[in-house]
């Protein structure tokens, strides 16, 4: 009995995947027992009751406080600053500025030139000017603000739009030009002469902020020479590598944790300037230093999804045959070199079959804050156009929305060098169930029967999408350690953003060492404990993760069935892992309980170590989607309302059926933001400043906002070459079809093809007043 | 970050209306708009004093003439939720209903909806606006989608930003105000003060003075209230247009009534146009289109905020087309 209780963490009866032979990589999946449940979160318990330690929640003894003084300007040269009264304020300890000697740090190398940590030249309001320790929150923020700044004021630009005007004022000496792409195949003109309708339409997208609950920042102490960091990120080794190269740092001496982290969407993948900031402060002062942003800071410093201006001209014939695609796009990353229009044009290249495509992507500066990725960078934005002309095209040549799109599905990444074939899509499938399950065709119908005489109208649009990424990628070096109990630690680098990371974890432990998920602790995201891994982000983290996770639990089960067949006296060939115990396959009689291993029984624990494997040579891995909504317009006050979504995924294997449905959720919600209620303001005329800074004026979704009626439909191709667990990445996708889909939809109920976000009715409304009467 | 400040909490309306009125005090009631202001440090603060130990200003009750007495430490749920008042006086109930989110309702009052602080964000931040004893509106020729298109008076262009206080002016309510020179009924009517009479206060509250209750008359017999809201979202968001509306019918004839205007001016604005219009007519189409389009005659829009006009038109013409409906 006693014996019996010491494994209470296997589990019985459910089949346990083959171990392949030592320095094999296991095949992949078929059926699996855990993996593909509708499992709580390992950690759920932790973060709603609050005992789960986030970074900002860090305080340690002696713990300063920082603070940042920050450029009220959007481009200001500073010619003096004096913190002579700040620091004779009470509980001062330190202030540092561009007058400090070991503030003079390179913070990043930009192609306009060296970034420096305290700038000569503000190019952005919000970038640094001084920064404060003292003993209380408030005291650092009352001493900064108490540093006097004699700025000499420059002039700006603050709309890309006027970016490259004559006359308009430069970001940087060499002009407002950051960057020029350009990408081309086929013969477009040829393409729109086989045409039998070409249209052409322009579109924009404004810019939206990342807005995570958990503001950026950073704990930081020195012991001697070696320094930790707990930093709200999505990549420890990200913060560690930047930090050490900043100041000059082995990396082994600068540890980063960041065990729980409250959200980044993209703009934590690196650290900040406040990152440096809290070190160089904790390492001046002799006291570790915190420092977190406002939420007023975040919005004007750590990133955002950058506006874009974009036009499409399309041929396509009667049929529905797509002959040329024409892309261009005028976007800006912000004061510095920061993708403002990293792919955008991505999907007019890559989506629908298409021999003629020609797209140019202008990236400029202006004098406004440098964008992050964001959630799917420039995906959102490109479908928002494409996928607005892909719906006009079928209007035009009388086709249904959904019947042109399946009519232009490529087999292959057509942009990519070589057109690799995908490892699996199923964007047909999106398509075709999506509409089935939704009810498409008689919920257009419906719509269009009874939009008569009321003024409430109804509209239904679908839009179409996949990720440039998501399929992951090497490396990734994980740590499985199983106990005698069954119960089993994963060290992981990786961090988990909140998406469920560290569940989906557990369950593909749980699924090949046939133990219970709740059995398995997770030590991630710590640079100090857990091995490299790269940022979670670009919907790689379970395509990556998962593989190594898997890889090192089968190496596991080949330590545990060599040190069987060493008791039993067999060939390790010859026996099976069953969970509680190991027996050959020919003599039932021959088994032995993994606890009673003499060799675990030595050594008390059995370690795997995972890698993630190469991706399969020639082919190439991506999620795809298609989304389907239905809407209400109020023709009298342009309110829109969204009644409800359908989400077609193809992101492969489900992992875990909750945490997916959340993903995809989460992304429609993001896509509503976008599509109807989010925008960046900047006083563009006279002041360059941002004017919604805060939760109330940036406009978030609200859950009423949110339709209760929203179906996530997991569409799941066999995918056996992507890599051992036949998973692809869902956190982007599930937001790239979004606000292009609710445009379709309102363009449906109006008759109004509304090109730029977003959709509220201060704009709707004033649309519906200028269309001409209807008879 | 907040400033630093004393905190005080009277047991007396006089001890109260002492303390407001000495050095740079504020009153603080729910603290809804009173925290981000101290966050925004929108004005100097020396002392911070609490109202919530005056048990006194809370409460509904109905008057000996069938009007009704709310406190004004009432919280704006408690209002939107209370029987008699979505009974007898429904386009406050609405109103009140359509503040804020659920938390806010919970924790703001109906003294405090009144007399917040306007949104307008040049005034919310770092910019030393008219209003905040500078030389400039940044409004008027900046960002000024939620600007008013009434009442600016050349000088500043922010709307009021409550949802009751076109209700209560509505229903012909009157505030009772206590302060160091005793107390005094004011009609919520002239309760506000537009920014040519001055542009550093909203209200006529002087220095020292508190609104201690709303009084409502009996409502007579026939009417009907309503409050109608359109925002940016649908939660958790100020009005980009509303109205409030307490129209008394006899059968399908509108006899008399008010209708008064959210996110148009910068106080709650009576639309006598609109009122007119309907005095005395049946609710027909063409009596709702002519009142749709009087609603915007003597606006004066901004560059950005345009939409205001077909926006109020619409909203018009949907809310009397609904009372229409019921009568």
């Amino acid at each position: 009995m006693a014996d019996e209780s010491k494994d209470i963490y296997y589990v019985e009866g459910t089949p346990i995947p083959e171990t392949p032979l030592p320095g094999k990589e296991p095949p992949p999946w078929r059926e699996t027992s855990v993996v593909g449940k509708a499992l709580p979160r390992v950690d759920a318990y932790e973060r709603v009751s609050g005992s789960a330690a986030y970074p900002s929640d860090v305080h340690l003894p002696n713990m300063l406080h920082g603070a940042i003084l920050r450029c009220p300007h959007p481009h200001a040269r500073i010619r003096r600053i004096d913190a002579s009264a700040a620091a004779k304020l009470p509980g001062v300890r330190m202030i540092i500025s561009g007058n400090t000697p070991e503030a003079d740090l390179i913070w990043k190398k930009d192609p306009v030139g060296d970034m420096r940590l305290f700038e000569p030249i503000c190019r952005f309001e919000g970038d640094v000017v001084a920064a404060v320790a003292a003993e209380t929150p408030y005291q650092a923020w009352d001493a900064a603000h108490a540093i006097s700044v004699d700025y000499e004021v420059l002039p700006f630009v603050a709309d890309e739009r006027q970016a490259l005007k004559p006359g308009v004022p430069v970001v940087h000496p060499k002009g407002n030009v950051s960057k020029t792409d350009r990408y081309e195949r086929g013969d477009i003109a040829q393409g729109f002469a086989a045409a039998d309708v070409v249209l052409e339409e322009s579109y924009r997208t404004e810019c939206e902020l990342h807005t995570p609950l958990e503001p950026h920042g950073c704990v930081a102490n020195w012991d001697g020479r070696s320094l930790t960091i707990w930093e709200s990120s999505q990549g420890v080794y990200a913060v560690q590598s930047r930090v050490a190269e900043v100041l000059k740092l082995p990396l082994a001496r600068v540890r980063v944790i960041g065990h729980y982290m409250g959200g980044g969407f993209g703009s934590k993948l690196e650290p900040g300037k406040y990152t440096i900031i809290a070190a160089l402060m904790a390492k001046l002062s002799g006291r570790p230093v915190r420092l977190f942003l406002t939420r007023e800071e975040t919005y004007l410093c750590v990133g955002n999804r950058p506006p874009t201006n974009m036009t499409v001209k399309a041929g396509v014939k009667r049929d529905g045959t797509l002959t040329a695609l024409e892309f261009s796009v005028l976007g800006t990353g912000g004061a510095y070199t920061a993708g403002g229009t990293s792919l955008a044009d991505w999907l007019a290249r890559d989506l629908y079959t298409c021999p003629n495509v020609r797209t140019i992507s202008t990236d400029v500066f202006i004098n406004a804050g440098p964008a992050r990725a964001f959630r799917a960078p420039g995906h959102p934005q490109g479908a928002w156009a494409l996928e607005q002309m892909m719906d006009t095209l079928a209007e035009a040549i009388g086709m249904d929305p959904v019947q042109l799109r399946l009519k232009n599905i490529p087999s292959v990444s057509q942009a990519r060098e070589g057109n690799p074939p995908y490892t699996s899509t199923a964007f047909k499938e999106c398509l075709e169930l999506g509409a089935a399950a939704f009810g498409w065709e008689k919920a257009r119908g419906e719509a269009r029967a009874q939009r008569a005489s009321r003024h409430i109208r109804r509209g239904v649009g679908m839009a179409g999408g996949l990720w440039f990424a998501g399929g992951g990628r090497p490396p990734s070096t994980v740590v499985v350690k199983l106990f005698p109990d069954g119960s089993a630690n994963l060290n992981m680098g990786a961090s988990d953003l909140g998406t469920g990371t560290k569940t989906v974890m557990a369950m593909v432990i749980a699924e090949e060492l046939g133990i219970k998920p709740e059995a398995v602790q997770i030590e991630c995201a710590d640079t100090g404990t857990t091995q490299y891994a790269t940022p979670s982000g670009g919907s790689k983290t379970v395509p990556t993760e998962a593989p190594a996770v898997r890889n090192a639990a089968v190496q596991v089960k080949q330590k545990l069935l060599e040190m069987a067949a060493e008791a039993l006296k067999v060939d390790a060939a010859e026996l099976v892992y069953r969970g509680r115990d190991i027996a050959s396959r020919q003599d039932s009689s021959k088994r032995i309980a993994v606890k009673d291993l003499e060799a675990l029984k030595r050594q008390g624990i059995v370690v795997g170590i995972g890698y993630r494997g190469p991706n399969p040579k020639n082919m190439t891995t991506h999620p795809f989607a298609a989304q389907f909504c239905e809407v209400e317009v109020n023709m009298l006050t342009g309110e829109l309302k969204i009644l409800r979504f359908l989400a077609a995924q193809d992101s492969g294997r489900v992992m875990n059926r909750l945490t997916y449905g959340n993903q995809v959720i989460g992304g429609i919600t993001m896509g509503i933001g976008l599509a109807a209620t989010e925008q960046r303001i900047l006083d563009t005329g006279r002041t360059g400043k941002m004017v919604n800074r805060n939760w109330h004026d940036y406009k978030l979704p609200t859950a009423l906002d949110v339709p209760v009626d929203v179906t996530v439909l997991p569409v799941e191709p066999v995918d056996t070459a992507a890599n051992n667990t036949g998973a692809k990445g869902l956190g982007e996708p599930a937001t790239i079809p979004t606000a292009a889909a609710i445009a379709n939809a309102v363009y449906h109920a109006t008759g109004l093809r509304i090109t730029c976000t977003p959709i509220h009715p201060q704009q709707l409304v004033q649309r519906l007043a200028d269309r001409p009467k209807e008879g | 970050m907040l400033p630093s400040f004393d905190y005080i909490r009277p047991k007396s309306v006089q001890a109260a209306i002492t303390h407001l009125a000495t050095g740079s005090a504020q009153a603080h009631a729910g603290g809804t708009d009173l925290m981000g202001c101290l966050r925004e440090r929108i004005f100097p603060v020396g002392k911070v004093v609490s109202l919530s130990g005056l048990p006194e200003l809370r409460g509904v009750s109905e008057t000996a003439d069938g009007g009704l007495r709310i406190g004004a430490l009432t919280a704006l749920s408690a209002l939107s939720e209370h029987p008699i008042v979505i009974k007898r006086f429904g386009g406050l109930a609405q109103a009140a209903g359509e503040v804020g989110s659920p938390q806010l309702r919970n924790q703001g009052t109906l003294g405090g909806n009144i007399c917040q602080k306007p949104r307008c964000w040049y005034y919310r931040t770092d910019f030393t606006c008219l209003r905040k004893g500078g030389g400039t509106c940044f409004a008027v020729d900046g960002e000024n989608q939620f600007h008013c298109i009434f009442g600016g008076g050349g000088t500043c262009f922010i709307v009021h930003p409550s949802d009751t206080a076109p209700a209560l002016v509505a229903l012909n309510a009157t505030a009772r105000l206590a302060g160091p020179r005793g107390s005094r009924d004011v009609p919520l009517e002239k309760f506000f003060v537009l920014p040519e009479v001055d542009v550093q206060r909203e209200t006529v509250l002087a220095r020292g003075e508190i609104v201690t209750e709303i009084r409502i008359p009996p409502p007579v017999s026939g009417t009907r209230s309503s409050y109608r809201k359109v925002r940016a979202r649908r939660s958790w968001d100020f009005a980009l247009a509303g109205v409030a509306m307490a129209l008394r019918f006899d059968r399908k004839r509108v006899i008399d009534g008010r209708v008064v205007l959210s996110g148009a001016a910068p106080i709650p604005w009576r639309s006598k146009e609109v009122e007119q219009i309907v005095r005395g007519k049946e609710l027909t189409v063409d009596v709702i289109a002519a009142a749709a389009k009087a609603v915007t005659s003597g606006a004066e829009p901004l560059e950005k905020n345009g939409y205001k006009l077909a926006l109020f038109q619409g909203m018009i013409e949907e809310e009397l087309t609904l009372m229409a409906a019921s009568a």
